[in-house]
């Protein structure tokens, strides 16, 4: 009987471990990225932040609201996502026209989009230094199915975060998605009647 | 006293044994279910397709439904409105007009919007809605995309009942309607025109109907689900919502799952042999030689497409038609015509050259799938053909140094290296597509690469050169894999290495979709298709480009211009014979439905022109005054019917739903990615492990 108190103590232990490891992990590598991405700004090849990486920063993220700086590597898979937002590769290429789309996991890189309001302003740089800044113009949640939210309106320059909904549930493979929506500056004061905050 | 205080005592103890126990069991029996759920979500397992992580999550949450533990999220779904199709397809010899009558019924006592997701071939050309409310019908009209959505906004909000009909991909649109009574429905009725398909011989129509057994109506949660809307339009509505999101319709019982009938007239234009429905029950009706009525037995809406086939009797099927039309000063002529099969000679000896992707982004469901492909592609092997199969992540690495000859020994051995095959590491195209691509001595007469991967690569131009560069005989075909593969470059990269580009969206479909592409691959082919008419048409390569010819296939044309001329001539290259042929355009049917299906093809042509093009603001100008002029819907233009007077008094909400079938699985991304991870989860229960351990131990100690 003495035993199980310690089993549980070790059970428990490796599970804070590992919970403590994803993050830790989201954290750490984001560092070494902004080491990869520094270095691919100079020239123009693709750094791996790490030799055995399958993925590479494509792209910086900044939203000065909420005090983020993230770097978006290319990707959705687990293995990226992990690491940091993945870009979806079939989308338009960061600050280009169309509609790009970049996803993270809702509690690491992508848990400030609860917080993230309508009017925000989230700036998007390439490692080729061109950027482009997007005004938060819509929050929703949507079904997994409904992909509309994923088609290409090429006409606009648009911005896409996606993350899963809701923030605090422990289930893993929910249906509802949290789809934050940008449109580009000029395009964004031109066409809506919300005003700008000073 | 004594006895009572002992014997509360032993309650007391007893109690406590018991909770100390229970929690016991509970712990381990905790823990366990977290060492599968650790397990299953690791990175490396996190990239599974969705399909088998939703199944798995799903049937770990049944387990779990009694303890609490997780909370289920579905306390949002609500009984969505249902709808209810019914399909009237008029065809006629080569054309058919389909009328998809949509009747949404709103069951709850709120104002609903409804939305629905559904599919319709590639080639259909949109051009009629009509909105059905009560006794009143009202005619949709064609507008372009932003002002009909705005205008769709502002009806709805304004209380008036409308309806908006969009195109989000060519095979896949949405029908929204606002301000459904409570209690009652509105019916929406879209009209698309089509070719029937042909091919050796036989006939085909086929009505999508994908809704993959995933998402079976009438289980546990119906394929709709509750969406709340944060409308950043500013249109009220909907942003009153986010406020109440705790007062959401409570969950109700599904009811019964949208339904579908489907109703043909077949007016054949020649003696029917046989009509077969391919893969549903139907019941036929005889009219006479020519014509048919067919029914859907059963209304289900069932996991397969609905595919309609006839044939001929005595194979005395047309080799040529041809169907003209006069428009606004303008001829139109759709023209069919299938090289005769003299053509057809012993197919040649190939090389057949596999590439599959190993990267780390491959690992899961995706190289599975990879794997099956593989060991189907060896099935389609013939003796006299020679193979290799190239495998790259980081490095390269082959089954043989060259292309064998494809005995039964190196198909083995192929075999034992598709099982050995790892998903790891970096995504290093170019050496692979290098390899692949040099020719070595031995010359076969057709050299075809099919190239099996997710596409996670960046510098895809430095691949397109590669490509372009080191072509010669060879064609590359590329198979996408995996759950949002990147198909822009794969797309591309099939152009520039002259084959085709496939899809393969799940573990199912494998068979299928490589059966196609070995299809493709097995048929010999008429290329540089040239026509020659005199007078002014309009049929360059701005336009319309006619693409390759596999035997067996008519070839189509759609031809517009100001007179027709009296003859055409149509030539063409089969291997190093030339093939011409001179028709008649003098006689000919009349059918309204040729301007159509010429606006359709020209859309198609001109949005591959716009998808190439990076300033391509001039060609969806084109696309939209094509549209414009032809009533069609595409992906700049929808259909919108409004309702002039407002029904929904202001002050009542309106309710918004998502009513998705299954989009189809060839579709660019089917799903949302995934996003969420098992941290907070592992933490808690750590967490809580951690505080029975110290309680267990204070007690014993």
């Amino acid at each position: 009987m003495r035993v199980i108190p310690i089993v549980l103590l070790i059970i428990a232990i490796g599970l804070l471990a590992n919970g403590s490891y994803i993050h830790v992990k989201a954290q750490l590598a984001q560092w070494l990225i902004s080491h990869a991405w520094l270095q691919s700004t100079d020239g123009n090849s693709q750094i791996k932040p790490w030799p055995w990486a399958d993925t590479w920063p494509v792209a910086k993220l900044s939203v000065a609201d909420h005090d983020i700086e993230q770097y978006v590597l290319a990707g959705v898979s687990g293995e990226s996502l992990a690491f940091g937002p993945g870009y979806v590769f079939s989308s338009a290429r960061p600050t280009e026209r169309g509609n790009t789309i970049i996803a993270a996991h809702r509690d690491t890189h992508f848990t400030f989009l609860q917080e993230i309001q309508r009017g925000q302003i989230i700036k998007v740089q390439t490692r080729e230094g061109r950027s482009r800044d997007y005004v938060v113009e819509e929050l929703r949640i949507v079904d997994k199915t409904d992909v509309s939210w994923l088609e290409d309106s090429s006409a606009l320059h648009q911005l896409t975060l996606v993350t899963c909904y809701p923030f605090y549930s422990l289930e893993l493979g929910g249906r509802l998605r949290y789809v934050v929506r940008a449109v580009s500056l000029p395009q964004y004061q031109a066409e809506s009647p919300v005003k700008l905050p000073a | 006293m004594k006895t009572l205080r002992g014997d509360l005592g032993t309650t007391l103890l007893q109690s406590l044994l018991r909770c100390t126990a229970t929690s016991v069991y509970i712990g381990l029996a905790i823990s366990s279910l977290l060492m599968v759920v650790v397990f299953f979500s690791t990175p490396a397992q996190a990239e599974i397709s969705e399909i088998e992580l939703g199944e798995r999550v799903r049937a770990l949450s049944d387990i779990e439904s009694g303890q609490l533990v997780f909370k289920s999220a579905d306390d949002h779904y609500v009984l969505s409105p249902r709808v209810n199709t019914d399909v009237d397809i008029q065809i006629t010899g080569l054309l058919a007009r389909i009328k998809v009558s949509q009747t949404f019924s709103n069951p709850t006592a709120q104002w609903q919007e409804g939305i629905y997701v559904f599919p319709l071939p590639e080639t259909a050309a949109v051009d009629h809605l009509t909105m059905r409310v009560g006794e009143r019908i009202i005619v949709g009209e064609i507008k372009e995309k932003v002002a009909a959505r705005k205008e769709y906004q502002q009806a709805k909000s304004a209380g008036k009942q409308t309806s908006l009909v969009e195109q989000q991909r060519p095979n896949m649109f949405t029908s929204s309607v606002a301000n459904i009574a409570p209690h009652d429905d509105i019916t929406i009725v879209i009209e698309y025109q089509q070719r029937v398909n042909q091919k050796q011989g036989e006939f085909n129509l086929r009505y999508p109907l994908a809704i993959t057994p995933r998402y079976i109506p009438g289980k546990a949660l119906s394929p709709s689900a509750e969406i709340r809307h944060f409308d950043g339009h500013g249109w009220a509505v909907n942003t009153d919502q986010v406020e109440d999101a705790s007062q959401l319709t409570p969950p109700l019982t599904p009811s019964s799952s949208n339904k579908t009938s489907i109703s043909i007239t077949l007016a054949a234009g020649f003696n029917l042999q046989e009509v077969t429905s391919l893969y549903h029950q139907v019941s036929l009706l005889e009219i006479d030689d020519t014509t048919r009525e067919i029914e859907l037995v059963s209304d289900d809406a069932s996991a397969r497409d609905f595919v309609l086939a006839w044939q001929a009797k005595d194979l005395q099927s047309p080799q040529a038609a041809l169907f003209k039309q006069r428009k606004n000063g303008q001829d139109y002529a759709l023209l069919m015509l299938t090289p005769p099969k003299t053509l057809e000679k012993e197919t040649m000896s190939r090389e057949l050259v596999f590439i599959v992707d190993t990267s780390g982004s491959m690992d899961g469901g995706s190289m599975e799938q990879a794997k099956k492909a593989l060991q189907y592609g060896l099935t389609q092997l013939r003796p006299q053909d020679s193979f290799n199969i190239i495998r790259f992540s980081h490095d390269v690495g082959s089954v043989f140094s060259d292309a064998r000859r494809a005995t039964r020994t190196n198909i083995d051995i192929a075999h034992d290296y598709i099982d050995w095959l790892r998903a790891d590491g970096g995504t290093e195209m170019a050496p692979a597509l290098k390899m692949a691509l040099q020719n070595k001595a031995e010359k076969s007469e057709l050299r075809q690469i099919v190239f099996l991967t997710d596409g996670s690569v960046g510098n895809e131009d430095a691949l397109f050169s590669i490509i372009e560069n080191n072509l010669g005989n060879s064609r590359l075909f590329t198979v996408g894999i995996g759950s949002a593969p990147n198909s822009h470059f794969m797309r591309r990269a099939a152009r520039f290495g002259r084959g085709s580009h496939h899809y393969i969206g799940s573990t199912d479909e494998v068979s299928h979709k490589m059966k196609s592409l070995f299809n493709t691959l097995s048929s010999p082919v008429l290329t540089d298709i040239k026509l020659k008419m005199d007078g002014r048409y309009e049929l360059d390569s701005r336009t319309q480009r006619v693409a390759d010819l596999y035997i067996g296939e008519p070839l189509l044309l759609t031809l517009k211009a100001e007179s027709l001329a009296d003859e055409i001539i149509i030539s063409g290259r089969f291997g190093s014979e030339t093939w011409q042929q001179t028709m008649s355009l003098k006689s000919g049917a009349e059918s309204q439905a040729v301007s159509v299906l010429w606006a359709r093809r020209s859309i198609e042509t001109l949005m591959d022109e716009y998808r190439r093009e990076t300033d391509n603001e001039a060609i969806k100008q084109d696309i939209i005054d094509v549209a414009l002029a032809h009533h069609l819907v595409s992906k700049f233009t929808s259909l919108l019917a409004v309702d002039k007077t407002p029904v929904r008094p202001q002050e009542d909400p309106l309710n918004s739903q998502v009513i998705a079938l299954n989009p189809p699985a060839n579709s660019v991304m089917n799903q949302f990615p995934q996003t969420a991870t098992s941290a907070r989860l592992q933490l808690l229960i750590g967490l809580f492990l951690l505080l029975s351990a110290l309680v267990l131990r204070w007690k014993q100690g």
